[in-house]
Formats: structure tokens, sequence, C-alpha cells
């Protein structure tokens, strides 16, 4: 069988998405179609007193405008997402999920009040201008250590506080591990919000064709069966006559996994009403108040050693952000609580966490999804230790791996899966000993960085390592079939934003298959094509639809055997799929190719025998038992320039181990990706609220992206450990790119700055912010 | 934000009192001003259009006046709102008369704003507002200096307050030069450069003939 898993192999989908051929949702357009505009509060935190659409109405163009009032009955709030975890003991939630829209209270800005409909979005967007709102404003609360005061005001008032949870895990004794430390580190650590930053802004097209009953809708999701489910549901439907694609998207991150946002009910539902096409689409400056964004935490953590580096315990009280409300549960912080012992054996644990509303939006997982802050919070403590301790920052990473040995490893918190977390398999140190090789780790810490030093320059040095968990359930689907025309095709239920799947699925079919992967046609994200599954989040892709996939190959190969045994008259263990035939072994003249194959498995005339099915197709599932856990080394070299506090990247090297590589050209490009945002939420990236909840740099002029000047050329090894819980040996890498960055830079800049002796107890950080902890510094000198 | 600041009029305490006190002055000295009506002894209401940088529209607004102490101080709390977002503010004026028979206004005030101004004009809106006053400001003054000449001469002055688009460039050329003098290096640069390329052609060419 030739290899075709792991080969680099050029995407499927280039040519159409680089000539401009490929359908994003914007680019639906369907006749009569009508465009709809939310009218969203300036103020974070109102009541509504009034609204007067009557001019509004009146505005020729304007087909339908909806308030709350508007929706009778059908006004319904959530549904949510993700309920909290049942196993946890004594866990405090309080669900309050998103609304349609604004009813009786505003609870940040930018959430939306009334929906207009119009013949187009220039009349929508002035009629949006007609609405008359009579907005009462009080006091907003917006930072989050405030938010739990007695005199905080309430974001939802029927309750007591504005505590959304509260849950506490532990794992061994950590106040007996503290009593007997030698040293114990304790720090305040602080990391602010972020967007997600998609190039495409989300949108919604859809389209209730009353001839047929039949509801299409085009979505910017990253979970096309739930919202198809949803919709369904909402709208009184069954869940046949809604088809949801979500077609090309450019990029999710992660916000787009949310279910469901308002716009995604109240858009088909007016298309529904109406009985018109109505087209969305969220434009760059609603992107910041009405896509959900991600990381605000305050940490009070502690970490208990020996003298000799080994990390005795680790405890920590924090606070989360959820912002207005919660329909995405406990997701995020978990993922931070399950983070926290990073790759390193920690025998006790203590975890006291707070999730708070505010008056911001609301906050859902990005792209790391917690697990930024849990890594960032590990290894900063590492890191004050070593120097403490004087350890190398290296050898006290080494020090304390999980050792390969200990695998399956029980930590024993439960994370996001609702399950006490097991990593799986893993080998830490030869991960990082190839990081250490490929920076040059030995030669810039003994020659290099003080040469540089000497000749006056601030250069600096950081290696953090990591661990992520992918690939959880419950579950994914494909169906594969063999064509007439001897052409593969797949239909699987995630989305794709952007990751190759319809390159690296096509290689894991091409290889059991015996086809070139230019002949296998995956279909992703349309409820038509398959109506199975969850969604394309928490590096879950290459894991449980790449499993399902291999499954549903390995039964359509079993197919595709059997009749070609019977038709080619040799036994099954004597065929060859190759070059799209099956072959007799050694008798290269006794064949037939798969297309003929496909027309015999499909009579016109005759009987198909009993018990058998038509057609060379498969349908198969894969679930994991647990998630996989994936493991990564990032280093680099970077330059301060003293005067204008900016920073320079002068070497990165990741060094990651997924398990099996499907494709190390996109499994790279993920990383490449991954490591952008990463730079981003280290040095660039931060929402910047004033203390009445007004966001102040909602624009890509204000809020930095990292450009082709800030992202350097970054240098990819890898690690192959074989997940032993899937059959391909997979393990998710979307996120592995993000996740260390914000403790990278901070290691790497107080080594650049040895002077100061800076420590770095905050993400996201700027110039102008590095600038002021350096003035700090000076001035305490 | 706050808005703390000083300026001295030409005039006498009394005549710049009167002044900050006529809503139709008021309305020549912000020409953004559509309308402004006084609703009652202390409080006007009007329409006023308002630019910072990409985000403008025309804003609602309500003002009124309080804790008036003739002609020494008052109190002012603006309320507006419209396309480009909302704003509240209050501040505390106080005049006081000079030796040399001029006028000092001190001001200090805290504005709230919400909505696109907040969120994408933030970065201008320093520089903007104090911009917006300093000419304000400055028109009153000339107001001021118009009347006085004609209570002097018998015979009015011609008085011409700014147009808006007058207006709009002076905000626009304070901003700009805000903007410039952290980059002058640059410019300098530029010159220099541009010189260097003048001496050059001019030598390639004399060398030529």
């Amino acid at each position: 069988m030739p290899k075709i898993i792991g080969e680099r192999i050029k995407r499927n989908e280039d040519p159409r998405l680089l000539t401009g051929e490929a359908l994003f949702v914007d680019d639906v357009s369907i006749p009569g179609m009508l465009h709809a505009a939310f009218l969203r509060s300036d103020y974070a935190h109102a009541y509504l007193r009034s609204i007067d659409t009557s001019a509004a109405r009146e505005r020729p163009g304007v087909v339908a405008v909806i308030t709350a009032q508007d929706m009778g009955d059908e006004w319904q709030p959530g549904p949510p997402l993700v309920s909290p975890p049942p196993t946890v003991k004594g866990v405090v939630f309080h669900s309050r999920p998103q609304v349609p829209l604004v009813k009786d209270k505003v609870r940040h800005a930018g959430e939306a009040i009334a929906l207009v409909v119009a013949e187009s979005r220039y009349i929508a967007e002035d009629a949006v201008e007609d609405i008359l709102v009579d907005l009462d404003p009080i006091d907003a609360v917006v930072d989050i250590e405030k938010a739990l005061h007695p005199d905080a005001p309430l974001v939802h008032e029927d309750l007591e506080s504005n505590l959304a949870a509260h849950l506490i895990q532990q794992r061994g004794d950590y106040a007996a591990a503290r009593a007997r430390a030698d040293v114990v580190i304790k720090r305040k650590i602080v990391i602010d919000r972020g967007a997600a930053g998609a190039m495409e802004n989300r949108g919604i097209v859809a389209d209730w064709d009353a001839k047929s009953q039949h509801l299409t809708v085009w979505d910017t999701t990253q979970a096309p069966i739930p919202i198809r489910n949803g919709i369904a549901t909402r709208l009184g439907l069954s869940e046949s006559q809604v088809r949801v694609i979500a077609p090309f998207i450019g990029g999710g991150f992660g916000p787009k996994m949310m279910m469901h946002y308002p716009e995604e009910i109240l858009i088909p539902w007016i298309a529904v009403k109406l009985g018109r096409p109505v087209k969305w689409i969220e434009d760059r400056h609603e992107n910041f108040f009405a896509t959900t964004q991600e990381r605000t935490q305050v940490h009070e953590a502690e970490i208990a050693l020996t003298k000799d580096g080994r990390v005795l315990g680790v405890s920590h009280n924090f606070l989360h952000d959820s912002g207005a409300y919660d329909p995405y549960g406990l997701t995020i912080p978990l993922n931070t609580q399950s983070h926290v012992m990073g790759a390193y054996d920690v025998p006790n644990y203590y975890s006291d966490l707070k999730v708070v509303f505010t008056n911001k939006t609301l906050t859902t997982p990005i792209r790391g999804a917690g697990r930024p802050q849990g890594i960032f919070v590990i290894e900063r403590l590492l890191d004050i230790a070593a120097k403490e301790l004087g350890i190398d920052p290296v050898e006290i990473r080494m020090r304390n791996f999980i050792h390969p040995d200990a695998f399956p490893y029980q930590r024993e918190i439960i994370d996001q899966a609702f399950a006490p977390l097991i990593l799986d398999s893993g080998n830490y140190k030869p991960v990082l000993e190839k990081a250490a090789t490929m920076i040059g780790y030995d030669r810039f810490v003994k020659e290099e960085g003080p040469r540089l030093r000497a000749e006056g320059r601030h250069v600096g040095i950081g290696l953090v390592s990591f661990i992520e968990t992918t690939g959880v359930g419950p579950y994914e689907g494909a169906r594969i079939t063999v064509e007439a025309s001897g052409k593969i095709r797949v239909a699987t239920g995630v989305g794709t934003q952007g990751q190759g799947h319809f390159t690296s699925f096509a290689q894991i079919v091409a290889e059991q298959l015996g086809v070139g992967v230019e002949d296998v046609h995956v279909s992703t994200g349309d409820t038509s094509e398959f109506h199975w599954g969850t969604g394309t989040f928490a590096s879950r892709g290459a894991v449980v639809a790449g499993n399902a996939i291999h499954a549903s190959a390995l039964a359509v190969r079993y197919k595709i055997l059997k009749l070609a045994s019977k038709v080619l008259e040799a036994p099954e263990e004597e065929l060859e799929l190759e070059d799209g035939q099956v072959r007799v072994a050694d008798i290269p003249n006794m064949s037939i190719s798969l297309g003929e194959l496909a027309l015999l498995a499909n009579p016109l005339r005759g009987a198909v025998e009993p018990g058998t099915e038509p057609g060379l197709e498969a349908t198969a599932y894969f679930g994991p038992q647990y998630g996989a856990a994936a493991f990564g080394v990032h280093a680099m070299i970077l330059e301060v320039d003293p005067e204008t506090m900016m920073v320079e990247i002068k070497r990165y090297v990741v060094v990651e181990d997924c398990g099996t590589i499907l494709n190390p050209m996109i499994l790279e490009g993920q990383i490449h990706g991954g490591v952008a945002m990463g730079i981003g939420n280290a040095f660039y990236e931060r929402l910047v609220f004033d203390e009445n909840g007004q966001l102040l740099n909602a624009s890509l002029a204000d809020y930095l992206i990292p450009t082709a000047s800030e992202v350097p050329r970054i240098e990819v090894g890898h690690e192959e450990t074989r997940s032993p819980l899937n059959p391909l040996g997979t393990k998710g890498a979307g996120e592995a790119g993000t996740i260390p960055v914000p403790a990278l830079f901070a290691q790497a800049l107080e080594n650049a700055l040895p002077d100061l002796n800076l420590e770095i107890l905050e993400m996201p950080l700027s110039p102008n912010r590095l600038f002021e902890l350096v003035q700090e510094k000076e001035r305490d000198k | 934000m706050k808005l703390v600041g000083e300026y001295t009029f030409d005039g006498p305490r009394e005549e710049v009192w009167k002044l900050i006190r006529d809503p139709e002055v008021l309305s020549t000295a912000l020409p953004g001003t559509q309308s402004l009506e006084q609703v009652s002894e202390n409080e006007y209401q009007g329409e006023m259009n308002v630019r910072v940088g990409p985000v403008g529209g025309v804003f609602m607004g309500r003002l009124t006046v309080s804790d008036e102490v003739p002609p020494e101080s008052l109190t002012m709390t603006v309320e507006g709102k419209g396309k480009p977002g909302f704003l509240n503010g209050s501040g505390h004026v106080q005049l006081i008369a000079q030796e040399d028979g001029r006028t000092l206004m001190k001001y200090d005030g805290e504005v709230q704003i919400g909505g696109r101004l907040a969120s994408v004009g933030q970065r201008l809106i320093d520089t903007a507002s104090k911009s917006i006053i300093g000419q304000a400001l400055d028109t009153l003054n000339q107001a001021s200096k118009a009347r006085l000449s004609a209570q002097v001469t018998g015979q009015a002055v011609e008085y011409k307050p700014p147009s808006e688009t007058e207006f709009a460039a002076s905000v626009a050329k304070d901003m700009a030069g805000e903007v410039f003098s952290s980059s002058r290096l640059i410019w300098i640069g530029v010159a220099v450069l541009i010189i260097i390329i003048i001496l050059a052609i001019f030598l390639i060419s004399s060398g030529g003939s």
C-alpha cells in the first residue's frame, strides 16, 4: 500500500480559493433577497424604557422592523450550549443564556435591540437610525475584581451577586505539600481580553421555500449540524426541513462555534415569516461587539517546591470573566484548571474558580480556550522559582516533566469533556531537547548572548513547554462513496474554516483505496450531505473526524475487495488497490477499475444479493474514549529596542508532538497561524474598556493584529508519539501554536532586560506597557 | 475624559458672562450647531454636527446651566446622543477678572463618551476636543471684541463667525500638527533627501552640457 498519510501534499482546495471561486456566505445571492441590519446599544448597561420604530417602518424599502416586543412568545433566551459539569461536587452554576433581542435591559455594549429588514443594506442601516430608543444607563460592571464587591451593580438582577459559577477542584493535599516545601512562591497574574479577529466576519443567509416547505441556511458556523438542529427546534420544523451549509469560511478560531448567536435564530426566523430570502453580514465594527471574545482571568497563584526544584504543589484562586451571559458554561476555565499543571508531574493541586458576569461581550473559547492562561501561570511560576533557586529554566522543566512510563497519566481534574482528565501518551524530554538544539540554547546562553549584550544589545532567549488536550468526543462520522466515474466522494459533518480538510481527509481515504488524493472529493459542513456530528473545535477535526473517515474508508475497502474478489475470481488476500484499480498481485492484466466495480455494485438489472447493500459506500463513526494530549515546546530569541520598546523576533522554533502527522505542510501552516495569533495575544492585541464598559479600540486601526512584519519565519520540528486512543494515532494541533506564546514572550523579555530584574505577570503586553513596566523598575532601582 | 483648561478673554467679565449666556452667540461659536433653543430659563436644546476623525453625525442634545453665580461661575451639564454615539458631561466654568481688564476663564469638567465616538474615535478624541474648545473660545473672544468695539465706537464692527468648513479645517490642522510633531525627524530626513536629489539632478545636467 503506497504511503500517502504523512506526505507533504499540496492542498486540493487551494486552486479554488486562490482564484476566487470558493463560495463564502457573502457570495450567496438569491433573487428577491432582503438585507438585515441591527440596532445595537451604545451603552453597556442600561434599562430599555421604550422604542419607537414608526419612522423606520415608514422609510421606503423597509420590509420589517422587529423588537423583542414584536416577537411575542417567540422571544426566548438561549438555548444554553453547554451545561455545567455534573460530576464536580458542590459546583454552583447560574445559567443565564443570551437573548435574541434586548427586552428590558441592555447587558453589554453592542447588544442587539432591534432588527431591520429592507430591500438593501443601505436602506436597512438608514432605518436603524430612524429608530428612537430610550435607554436609561446605569453603572456598569467592568473590572472582574470589583464584580463581586457587595456594592457592585448586578448584571442579572434576579441573582444575589455577579457570581456566575463557583467550583473547587483539587488533587492530593496542597496544604500539606506547602508545609514541607523549601520554597513557596506566590504571585498575582493577570490576563486580559482579546478578539479572535477572523478575516471573515460572521454572516447568515436564510431562504425559505414555501412550496417545498424547506429552509436553507448558509452560515459562517463551525458547527452546522447543531445549528441545523437548533433552528429546526426553534422554528417548529423537522430537521429534514432545514439544511445548513457552512461553506468556505475565512477563519473560525472558536467564536464561530458559539451556538446560537441571536442572529442565527433571528435571520432564519424572519426569512420564514416574510417568505423571502434574508441576508445579514456582520461588519467589522459589529464584530468587535457581537462576536464572542476571550481570555480575562485574574489568578492569585502559588507554587511549592523543594530546593532542588521539584514541584510539590500548585494552588490558585482565580476569577474568570464570563461577560454578560454564560451559554458556553465552564469550558474555558475548566481548560485553565486542567492546564495549570502544564506538562509536569504535580502531585498536589488546589484550584478555586469563580466565574463572574460583567457588562461586556460574552466570552467563549478562542484558539487556546483557557489553556494559554493555565500555561502562562505555571510557566511563569516555574521561571520565578528557577531564578530563586538558581536553576536553569530549561533544567527545572526537565526535572518536573511527566515521565514517559507514567502514561496514561491521571490528572485527577475534571476537564471540558466533563470527565477526569487523562493524558494518554507522551515523551516530553526529546521534544524539549530538539527545540533547545534547534534554537542553539546552550550556545546562546554561553556565547552569543553575552557577546551581543557586551555590544550593548538587548537580546533574550526563551523556552517554554505546554500540553494541549485535543480531540475530544463525543463523535464524528463520515460516508464514503465510490462513484461510477472512479472518483471518491467523502462527506463529513464537521465544517471547515481553512484547516485543509479537503486534503488531509482525502489523504486518509486515498491511502486505503489506492486512488490519487486529487480524486477524493471531500464535502464538509453541509447537513444535506451528512447530518450527524458536532463541529470543528477543540483541535478535534484530524482526530475525531479523521478517524471516522479512516473507519469509513476501511469499510469501503472491504466492500471493494469482496466484490472484486468475485469479479476477478481471485482471493481477497491477493488483491491490491492502486492507481484507481483493483489488481491481482503479480498478474497486472487481471484488474478492474474502481469505477467499473462501482457500476457492478449498483446494477440496473438482475438482483442485489439478499443481505447486501447496493453501491461501494459505507458510513462509519468514531468516538474517542477520551481526548488525546499533545505536547510541544516553543523557543525564541528576541531583541528589544530600549527606546521604543518594540520587539524584533530573531528566531522562533516550535517542536510539536501531535502524534501521527497527516500532512506536515498543513500541520506547519496550522502552527504558523497559531504562533501569529499568540504573538498578538502576547504583545499587540488587547481590547481596552473604560469604566463604563465602552470598548475604546473597536477598529483594526486601533486593535492591532500582527502583520507580516511582526511575524517571523517560524522553524518547525516534529516528534511523533502516536495516541493509543485512535487507529490513526493522531492528536490535534489547531491550538498548539497559540497556547505558550505569552509565557514565552514573558520569559524572553525578562532575559533580554536582565539588569532590571523584570517580572512580567500580565498579558497582553504592548510596547507602551513594556515601557511602563521598565520605568517602574528603573524608579525602584 | 477630563477637560481642564484656561482661556483669557480680552474683554471684562460682565461682557464675557453675557456672551456665554447668549444661545445665539454660543451657536455661532460651535459652527456645527444646527439649532439651539432655550427651552426654559436654564435649559437649552439643540442639534449639532460633530465630526471626530472617521466618526461623524448629528447629535441631539440638552444643555443645562446650574449653580449660577453671575458673573463669576456656573456649571454646565450636557447630554447628547446621535448616530455617532453619546456624550454626557458636566463642567464647572469660572470667570476671574484680571487686573488688566481682561477675563480669565477656568474650566474643569468630565465627559463620558460612548458608542462609535468612543470605540472608533477614541484615538483622536483628546486632541479633537481640546481643539474644538480652543476654536470655540477663540470665536467667542472675537465676538466679545466685536461687541466691545461697537460699544466704544458706537458703530458695529463686522463680526463673521467661522463657517463649519473653516472650523473643521482648523480642528484638522491641530490634529495633524500633533501627528507631525512626533515624526518631525522623518520630515527633516525627507527634506534633506529632496535637496540631495535636486542637487544631484542639477549636477548631472550641468555636467552633461
